[in-house]
């Protein structure tokens, strides 16, 4: 049973529970908009960021948001070239990125130790600091939706028309892409790179199944997101494994069980 | 069967069980004969047409067909950044009839070409597509629906957002392709184009109404079809059908 | 100046490494650019991922580890593109789903809290641990992936330009969307185990992004997405050599360099 008062695992669940916030708004944004890759990427190319922050001594979160918030600019500016799909361009980044770490990386880190943390997180690993960064993020995220929710709404389906209406597609499409790029900085230290997509964008995928309304969507993503931490949390912890894979089984079973059950239900209508 | 044509009895399909996106639509038209489709959007025009294409799974009733169809779409949905040319793109309506492992023959070709003149584009084979303006998109994709040489051609609004002289020159065809005994079904939000052609079909999630235009563009069955988005402009029964394209050309 | 450039090719280690890096760029260039023009470059990214479930059953089950990373490949792959068929979805959440389930379950099955095994060989590589086998693998499946794509160059054309016609021209889009996912399922796990995910990644996108903005026909597009991987492996392992620094990153960024440079040149076709 899930020892409740042990300070790791309440730390554990509160960042779990905290996530499941952005998981909702800005997951739902993420499977509307397409921006999948984007969301996948921008948490795995920190890495160099994280190497340069290990060598230097600068704390690891604001050099990873800084990597992260750069690459957020470089990819808008690649597509706002018109010389390359969305998709290269992520890519392209997200490569060099790496391949960046990996040369900076290879007389800093001795040992692939840091580097699995980095890919695979350690909730049991966190820390207080950690959990009051991620409810910052939090709290930025939630302002973010509350004052730029209808540019978002609008530039999503009509950019021309978004303009003429008054709104202000860049800047906010910036500060979209800035919002996913924080949240995937501190999901690092849960999931790990490899995983941020499960917090942020399985929910919202499973929760686009069931209504194409923006409010259910973002409602019913933070419900699944937050059940699915903490189911994850005490699989977790009951299995000693880690708590990311967990959730990514968990959210791909339910995606799965709901994409079956919405395909059938459908069927079962007589004809 | 007759010996051209479309003939469609009864159809209703669905893209996903239990919900109809089309029902009750029954027509004829044989060979020489242009039909409008007309309808609102999302009111079946293009569900028509992939019924008629063989890519919505048909519920109920029969379609017949003299051929294969060749299908021009909307422009838009093409690729603009795909690194083809237009003589290209007018090849691809001969990739069926051509085996993997063979050349395109040159009699195809040498068509190919030929289509591309037709439709008033002799010099533009080796110009990217995505570098020519809309209307001239439209008429090598119409080019490439020639090459196909098929019975029967669907096109979805391809005067829609054109300009003048690529309209004018795709109205000419569209009588040469009557003339040689193909049978055209047109999709247009243009009530008075439709108005000029041999039928009409109304569609609104199901069959509104079919036949020749001065029986079918009565203002009850116009109403009928768009619902409220219509515009009626009294004296002598002329309608003009309001629809939302989203097109840029 | 000369000798700057062929001092690295005097040891048999950086002549077999290059050697493979030019077999398998005639795979990875026209694999590439298909990958570009279908918007597959989350797939050619994450793919490589949904080998650790199958690698673990396979280790525990004591079956060939290689059977295991093709059927985890594939079911990878079948995954993305049924959940592709969805609009309200389309690929990439595909990919977020299918490759995050999957990673996650391999995650588990090695049940361990530390990363699986070989995690480390999976995404950074080693270039020049190559070995005369290696090259016959890397031949076939440069080979193998030449054929294929040569053989379905149509139909891929037809799909790729033109989805809602395709059809009508001979071509069914599912099919060959699936098709490309396979044959770049096939080629992440034979190159994976030399390359590494990251450098096989950057040789698949970054050439391919490269020619699509020089070269206007599709003919001329996939020749010299070719030509660019090969130019960027040698040019990677001179550098890697001279600068002594990892060969799979060096070459890595000589890619993503010759992409980004090609951004500079004005458009070679005409964009609207």
């Amino acid at each position: 049973m899930l020892d409740l008062s042990a300070p790791y695992i309440q730390r554990a669940l509160l960042e779990m529970l905290l996530l499941a916030v952005p998981a909702g708004l800005l997951g739902s944004w993420i499977v509307l908009r397409r921006l999948a890759f984007f969301a996948h990427a921008v948490g795995t190319a920190s890495f160099p960021g994280l190497v340069l922050a290990s060598a230097w001594g600068i704390a690891p979160p604001l050099a990873a948001l800084a990597t992260a918030l750069g690459f957020g600019v470089a990819q808008e500016r690649l597509e706002r070239s018109g010389r390359m799909g969305a998709d290269a361009a992520t890519g392209l980044l997200l490569v060099g990125c790496l391949a960046a770490g990996v040369v900076l990386a290879s007389d800093v880190f001795e040992s692939g130790a840091e580097v699995d943390t980095l890919l695979f997180g350690s909730l049991i690993g966190l820390t207080a600091g950690d959990v009051w960064l991620t409810a910052a993020v939090v709290a930025g995220v939630v302002a973010l939706e509350a004052g730029l929710r209808r540019h978002w709404l609008g530039t999503g389906f009509e950019p021309a028309g978004a303009r003429a209406l008054g709104l202000r597609p860049v800047a906010a499409d910036r500060l979209l892409l800035a919002g996913i790029a924080a949240t995937a900085v501190v999901a690092l230290d849960s999931v790990g790179a490899l995983l941020v997509t499960v917090v942020l964008v399985v929910p919202a995928a499973t929760a686009r199944l069931l209504t194409s309304r923006l409010a259910p969507l973002q409602l019913v993503a933070m419900l699944l997101a937050a059940v699915e931490g903490v189911a994850a949390v005490w699989l977790a912890d009951a299995l000693n494994v880690g708590a990311g894979p967990a959730m990514a089984v968990l959210g791909g079973g339910v995606f799965a069980a709901v994409a079956g059950a919405t395909a059938l239900r459908a069927r079962a209508v007589p004809a | 069967m007759s010996a051209g044509g479309v003939s469609v009895r009864g159809l209703a399909g669905a893209y996903v069980p239990g919900r109809d996106a089309l029902r009750d639509v029954s027509f004829a038209a044989g060979a020489g004969e242009i039909v409008g489709v007309l309808g609102p959007n999302g009111g079946g025009k293009t569900t028509l047409f992939r019924a008629l294409l063989g890519e919505l799974p048909i519920r109920r009733g029969a379609v017949e067909l003299a051929g294969r169809p060749a299908y021009v779409p909307q422009t838009e949905r093409a690729r603009l950044d795909f690194p083809v040319s237009a003589f290209d793109v007018v090849l691809m309506g001969a990739y069926a009839r051509t085996a993997w492992f063979r050349r395109v023959a040159a009699r195809d070709r040498a068509a190919a070409q030929a289509a591309l003149d037709r439709v008033g584009l002799p010099d533009s084979a080796t110009a990217s597509f995505g570098a020519l303006s809309g209307g001239q998109r439209q008429r090598v994709l119409i080019a490439r629906a020639l090459l196909q040489d098929a019975p029967v051609l669907l096109l979805d609004e391809p005067l829609s957002g054109v300009d003048s002289v690529s309209a004018a020159r795709i109205e000419a065809l569209f009588a040469e392709l009557r003339q040689e005994g193909r049978t055209l079904l047109v999709a247009t939000h243009d009530v008075r184009q439709a108005g000029e052609w041999d039928r009409v079909l109304c569609l609104n999630g199901r069959q509104v109404d079919y036949g020749r235009p001065a029986a079918v563009l009565s203002p009850e069955t116009l109403r009928e079809t768009y619902g409220g988005d219509l515009i009626v402009l009294e004296g002598g029964g002329r309608a003009i059908g309001v629809g939302h394209h989203g097109h840029a050309h | 100046m000369l000798g700057w450039l062929t001092d690295p090719f005097a040891s048999p280690i950086l002549q077999r490494a290059l050697v493979e890096l030019l077999i398998l760029s005639l795979a990875c260039g026209p694999l590439g650019v298909w990958v570009l023009l279908y918007r597959n470059a989350y797939a050619a990214e994450s793919i490589s991922h949904g080998m650790l479930p199958g690698l673990v059953v396979a280790a525990l089950a004591g079956a060939p580890l290689l059977l295991g990373a093709v059927a985890g490949v594939l079911v990878a792959a079948a995954g993305i593109a049924l959940v592709a068929r969805d609009q309200r979805l389309g690929a990439d959440v595909g990919v977020a789903v299918c490759v995050s389930t999957l990673f996650g379950l391999g995650g588990m099955l090695a049940l361990s809290p530390q990363s699986p095994p070989r995690l480390g060989e999976l995404l950074f590589g080693d270039p020049l641990g190559v070995s005369g086998g290696d090259l016959a693998v890397a031949g076939a499946l440069a080979g193998g992936v030449v054929v294929a794509l040569l053989a379905g160059h149509r139909s891929l054309a037809l799909v790729g330009f033109d989805r809602a016609a395709a059809p009508s021209l001979g071509a069914r889009p599912l099919r060959w969307e699936l098709a490309l996912l396979v044959v770049l399922a096939v080629t992440t796990v034979a190159a994976v185990q030399g390359l590494g995910n990251l450098l096989l990644v950057a040789l698949v996108l970054a050439p391919a992004a490269a020619a699509l903005n020089l070269a206007r026909r599709l003919a001329a597009v996939l020749a010299l997405s070719v030509a660019l991987a090969a130019l960027a492996g040698a040019a990677g392992l001179v550098l890697s050599f001279h600068l002594e620094i990892a060969a799979g990153a060096s070459i890595a960024l000589c890619a993503v360099v010759v992409a980004l440079l090609a951004l500079l040149v004005p458009a070679g076709r005409l964009t609207h």
